[in-house]
């Protein structure tokens, strides 16, 4: 693969660098194929069973195109944002396919057990150069589920200088989203109990900008830092989340349905590092610092080491990641009764909390002979353990000190791959 | 802090544009770089099933590229 496709910042431009197949004539058997099987499970909730299939092709005049097609099939117990209680709760969800009705256990998180969705997202990118040291990358998504239908558009130009030592690029996408809540939505900041419901479907859509530099810093060394910002405006609810209402005695007294602003704004900072530290071990670093206008900040940091083994036929990778957010301005775990009648903004949405999280991950690929006229295929088995710990420090009435409030999240991946 | 984040990287994009004495490769020096392990994105695969489960789980998103979902998990 040509080391200037490692010059793609804006992440639109950076998709063609799938291809393992060598630019040809344009023979089918010259689309090389990458697949991958994930199958993830949350510690009693949601699991998900994903399949994914990209196919690319650099074409001989430099053209490259790719298309993938991800299918997601979601079912178990997803939390409805509700506090845990000492005595049980019953809930009338809409969730799923049907309305039915769920009672939550003492102590217990509540969540909607009969979750399901089926998700299916296709895209495609087709990047054309248009000098020897400029191109262009177009492309588009359309993702659909049961409630929920987005379509985006992208597009980027990159252009290298210094001996294409060094890539600038510039992006824009732009997402629309549709969104049709099963039992209609719900009115935002409304009383669960009276189930006031919105008519028609909602929207919201976004427009998002990406600046990228990426230089070669040495022999052994690439870098690539970006900075982006993108602005969602329209109906940026979760219809399926309320939020307790608790008495100053620790009672839940009924529930009210979220009330998220109607415009986010977020900015980012990334940079990443690749550094080869001998013909056997690579390392990829990646800080991202990211904040938004609900009061959100966060930091990630990753790492990934690669160990290639017998003259780089297999290779084992380690990964761990780091992050941690604070919370938006307007999260609060539960509603006291003194508080009422609200009129903010509000949400119990453990998303939107102070947390931090951990991912462990460990990677094995091996080299195979390929198919048909293919030099080769590699295979991969991936794995890895997801943990979020929150950090919520709302002091909570004395009745309910002892129950497990805001267990987090655990969760594992599994991933098989195949390339070829 | 965009505005810092700005400032950086016009500092290392005048770095690199001035061609900033020892940054940078000859042509004929790309082995290591032309490694599939030096490419910036060489697991898209990974890399995606990885965004979608931090984006249906946590505020934030993109960076590496582009922050929308596509996703009605979040």
């Amino acid at each position: 693969m040509a080391a200037s496709c490692a010059l793609l910042g804006a992440g639109a431009a950076r998709s063609q660098q799938t291809a393992m197949a060598p630019p040809d004539s344009g023979l089918l058997e010259d689309w090389s194929v990458d697949s991958a099987l994930a199958y993830y499970h949350e510690d009693g909730r949601i699991q998900a069973i994903e399949p994914v299939v990209d196919v690319a092709k650099v074409f001989a005049d430099g053209h490259a195109l790719n298309f993938n097609v991800t299918f997601d099939a979601l079912s178990g117990a997803s939390p409805n944002g509700a506090l845990p209680s000492r005595n049980p709760q019953t809930f009338s969800s809409p969730s799923g396919k049907s309305q039915h009705q769920y009672t939550t256990a003492p102590g217990q998180l509540p969540v909607d057990p009969d979750y399901h969705d089926d998700r299916i997202a296709v895209g495609g990118n087709w990047t054309t150069p248009f000098t020897r040291l400029d191109q262009v990358t177009v492309g588009g998504k359309v993702s659909a589920e049961d409630d929920f239908f987005s379509a985006t558009v992208n597009a980027s130009i990159a252009h290298d200088f210094n001996e294409k030592n060094t890539t600038v690029s510039f992006g824009v996408d732009n997402e629309f989203d549709s969104i049709h809540p099963i039992g209609s939505a719900p009115v935002p900041g409304s009383e669960y109990e009276l189930a006031e419901k919105q008519t028609g479907g909602k929207t919201k859509d976004g427009v998002g900008v990406l600046l990228g530099v990426t230089q070669v810093m040495t022999r052994n060394w690439l870098s690539e830092f970006n900075v982006s910002i993108d602005r969602f405006h329209g109906y940026l609810n979760d219809p399926y989340k309320f939020t307790s209402i608790i008495s100053s005695a620790g009672g839940t007294t009924g529930y009210e349905y979220e009330n998220r602003p109607d415009q986010r704004t977020r900015e980012s900072g990334y940079w990443e590092n690749r550094v080869a530290w001998s013909s056997q071990i690579s390392t990829a670093l990646s800080l991202r610092y990211m904040r938004d206008d609900w009061g959100v900040r966060s930091d990630t940091a990753q790492l990934h080491l690669r160990w290639s083994l017998s003259n780089r036929d297999r290779y084992i990778e380690p990964t761990v990641r780091w992050y941690r957010q604070t919370a938006a301005d307007f999260y609060t775990p539960f509603i006291l009764t003194t508080q009422k009648p609200t009129t903010e903004f509000e949400s119990s949405d453990s998303r939107l909390a102070a947390f931090h999280a951990m991912t462990y991950g460990v990677k094995y690929a091996q080299k195979l002979p390929g198919l048909g006229g293919r030099a080769e295929s590699e295979f991969s088995v991936r794995a890895e353990y997801y943990q979020q710990t929150l950090d919520v420090r709302t002091p909570v009435p004395t009745a309910l000190q002892g129950l497990d409030l805001y267990p987090g999240v655990k969760a594992v991946l599994v991933q098989i791959g195949w390339r070829f | 802090m965009i505005s810092r984040l700005i400032r950086l990287s016009v500092i290392l994009g005048t770095m690199s544009i001035s061609g900033c004495g020892s940054l940078g490769v000859k042509p004929w020096q790309r082995d290591v770089l032309a490694r599939e392990d030096m490419q910036l994105d060489s697991n898209p695969i990974d890399a995606a099933v990885d965004d979608h489960l931090y984006f249906s789980k946590e505020a934030s998103s993109g960076g590496r590229s582009f922050a929308g979902g596509g996703c009605g998990c979040n």
